[in-house]
């Protein structure tokens, strides 16, 4: 009788080592991705090194008071990644005739906003950007998932955005180097897209106005393919086909220089087509998977040019407000420059 | 102090070796600083190379496959992002004549390497004589240029993955039902080396189906001959499952939508060649190979990377430019891209 019970026992064991196949192969995400320098449970990622003193001594960028906005319109027919979309609808019923509420005639209005959240200029999360199923720190990503949102690695977890920024204008690069080619569809002067932006040409940029990246910083890139963006919906396909961005090589670089994030005037900051056919967006993967440095897509940055450029002075206070969104893997964003 | 313990007092012919030794390492020093300069230097040195392509005619496609030369030259334009080459392009016009004239203008402008694209082997022969004399380096893709290296298409192999897939899938699928193989496309296009293409697709078919009977239907490049000619097999073969071979996408497209029209879709699993975007495509692009059409009956297709040739050839001319040794021939690596694969093989960026 106790043999027939170790056999069923051992039997049910096989059973379900067999049917858990899932289970067993899981990726081991410390081999697919590093470890978080601010230890095993951050899901904070590079806002870390938005310190008290790093937002003082950003603070020293205000001598003007002048805001330049730095965020493109949002609504209905801008440029969007894939199947993503927007559609606003109005709602307005106590503007009807006899509607209105109370003695004092009141009426209101309210929005439906439907959209994916990585629309317009917007941040990459944390839980954004994976390899296979691991994403940033570690995180085996398929345990942490609901059909609603994420349950580890949500924008709740950010902290503040408050630091320099710092422009780089890469259109002035290229055309200092006599490297600069455009596209037609810009009606100012743009990188042409596949356009490989190196850790030289960064260097280049921040040469150009006597500026060196520091921990904390946000780089903003200026290629002028958000150029195409402005002019939605005409040009939203060649926006789309492609953009100038950062390549590997400055991806990896700007991993060593401890900045908090990227962003550019182009959908996804990187070079596409990228510098190998078979990777794709291999520099979301090194900023955001490995390093936990956001990315920023759709910035505005021509007017912060055109500022730089008549000052000579390419550093700002960089003014971003993120939602507490409970498990959201990015959102829209406002930014402003601060001068 | 123990004395054994100190170290000797330098003596005259002591000190005299050490200051030969240190200007020994002093002049050591310099010329390895000088050498990494040299080296840097020769890292940094911009080559020219010259792409004459096949044809840009619009519209006309490449190697039996629904690439176009247009194409094959933005893979170049890509591909050279990532080396110290400036590029000079060139379209062969499919022309003896102006494949000349551009080589004769390559040579004016002393370029370091000509890649030729030409499927003439005679004027091969004339272009590899000219480059010669100019000591100019060529590298030859899919038709030979005398002494230089060739990138080519293998043609035979692309057809034996395609037909070994279709018989893997029939003796895993249809196990003794009855079943044929057909070969369907411009089976007899020499110039595209078809022939070697069905060839390999008829030894894959009989790999896992040795007894497999193989119906010829050809098209004579036109993929609206499919449909009839397709419909007269199914006809004469009611209730026999249909293994097809397509030499190329257009006509495995055209292929399902014959046995969609007889009823008879359930009754056939078709392979393509080439893997162009008329059969694969994007995030908001779905063709017919995509992760979201997995129950197709176009089980693949067999990658023929036409848009990959710069990514493929500028690394073994950048070998070349920098003297080293290079294979004689190497071959395109063709892959059967399916539903599983087709992300992985071609990760989307498309917003459109």
């Amino acid at each position: 009788m106790r043999r027939k019970s170790l056999f069923v026992v051992i039997v049910m064991l096989v059973a379900l080592i067999a049917s858990a196949p899932a289970v067993l192969a899981q990726t081991d995400c410390k081999t697919v991705v590093p470890p978080s320098p601010w230890g095993p449970n951050d899901q904070t990622g590079a806002t870390n090194r938005v310190t008290s003193a790093v937002t003082k001594a950003a603070a020293a960028e205000i001598q003007e008071g002048k805001v330049v906005v730095m965020s493109y319109p949002l609504g209905d027919g801008i440029p969007l990644f894939g199947t993503r979309f927007t559609k606003t609808i109005l709602t307005a019923t106590t503007l009807a005739p006899g509607a209105a509420l109370g003695e004092n005639q009141l009426t209101y209005m309210e929005d439906t906003w439907l959209s994916q959240s990585h629309v317009g200029t917007h941040l990459d999360g944390m839980g954004h950007i994976g390899r296979k199923d691991c994403y940033y720190n570690q995180t085996p990503m398929g345990k942490f998932i609901t059909q609603n949102n994420m349950t580890k690695l949500g924008l709740e977890h950010l902290k503040s955005f408050a630091t320099r920024g710092v422009l780089v204008d890469m259109v002035k690069v290229y055309q200092a180097a006599g490297k600069f080619k455009g596209n037609a569809a810009c009606k100012k002067p743009c990188l042409e897209k596949g356009t490989v932006i190196t850790k030289a040409d960064i260097e280049a940029g921040l040469k150009m106005y006597n500026v060196t990246l520091r921990e904390g910083d946000i780089l903003i890139v200026h290629t002028g393919w958000g150029n195409l963006f402005e002019q939605y919906p005409a040009q939203n396909a060649v926006y789309n086909s492609g953009e100038p961005g950062i390549g590997k090589e400055a991806g990896k670089w700007l991993v060593t220089q401890k900045i908090v994030a990227v962003g550019s005037d182009s959908w996804g900051v990187e070079v596409i087509p990228g510098e190998d056919p078979k990777e794709a967006f291999i520099v979301h993967n090194i900023l955001l998977t490995d390093a936990g440095i956001h990315i920023i897509e759709n910035v505005r940055t021509d007017l912060m040019a055109e500022e730089a450029d008549r000052t000579k002075r390419a550093t700002f206070f960089f003014s971003m407000t993120v939602p507490k969104a409970v498990g959201l893997t990015g959102n829209f964003v406002a930014i402003e420059g601060i001068r | 102090m123990d004395r054994a313990a100190q170290p000797p007092a330098p003596r005259k012919g002591r000190r005299r070796v050490c200051l030969w030794a240190g200007l020994a390492s002093c002049v050591l020093l310099t010329w390895l600083a000088g050498g990494r300069a040299l080296v840097a230097g020769a890292q940094e040195r911009r080559y020219t190379v010259a792409f004459a392509n096949l044809t840009e005619e619009p519209g006309a496609t490449l190697e039996g496959t629904g690439f176009t030369g247009r194409e094959v030259r933005e893979s170049f334009a890509l591909a050279v992002r990532r080396y110290p080459i400036d590029l000079v392009v060139y379209d062969n016009h499919r022309d003896a004549q102006k494949a000349l004239a551009n080589v004769e203008d390559a040579i004016k402008r002393k370029v370091d390497l000509y890649i030729q694209y030409l499927d003439d082997p005679a004027t091969n022969v004339k272009i590899g004589q000219s480059l010669r004399a100019a000591r100019i380096r060529a590298l030859a893709i899919n038709t030979p240029v005398p002494d230089a290296p060739l990138y080519t298409l293998d043609n035979r192999a692309a057809g034996r993955i395609a037909g070994e897939a279709l018989s893997e899938y029939g003796a895993k699928n249809w196990r003794g039902l009855p079943t044929i193989g057909v070969l369907v496309g411009n089976l007899r296009a020499q110039e595209h080396r078809i022939p070697d293409r069905a060839q390999g697709a008829s030894e894959g078919l009989k790999r896992h189906l040795p007894a497999l009977k193989i119906t010829p239907l050809e098209t004579q490049g036109n993929p609206a001959q499919v449909a009839p000619l397709l419909a007269k097999v199914l006809a004469t073969h009611p209730g026999t499952k249909v293994l097809i071979a397509a030499m190329d996408d257009a006509s495995a497209l055209a292929a399902k939508s014959a046995l969609d029209s007889a009823g008879r879709l359930a009754d056939g699993a078709v392979v393509g060649q080439g893997v162009d975007r008329t059969v694969h495509g994007g995030m908001n692009d779905r063709k017919e190979i995509d992760p979201s059409n997995r129950g197709s009956i176009v089980i693949g297709s067999v990658a023929f990377y036409l848009d990959r040739y710069g990514y493929e050839t500028l690394p073994i001319a950048m070998r070349m430019l920098r003297g080293e040794t290079v294979a004689p021939r190497t071959v395109t690596q063709h892959r059967l891209i399916t539903a599983a694969n087709v992300f992985i093989e071609y990760p989307p960026y498309d917003m459109n």
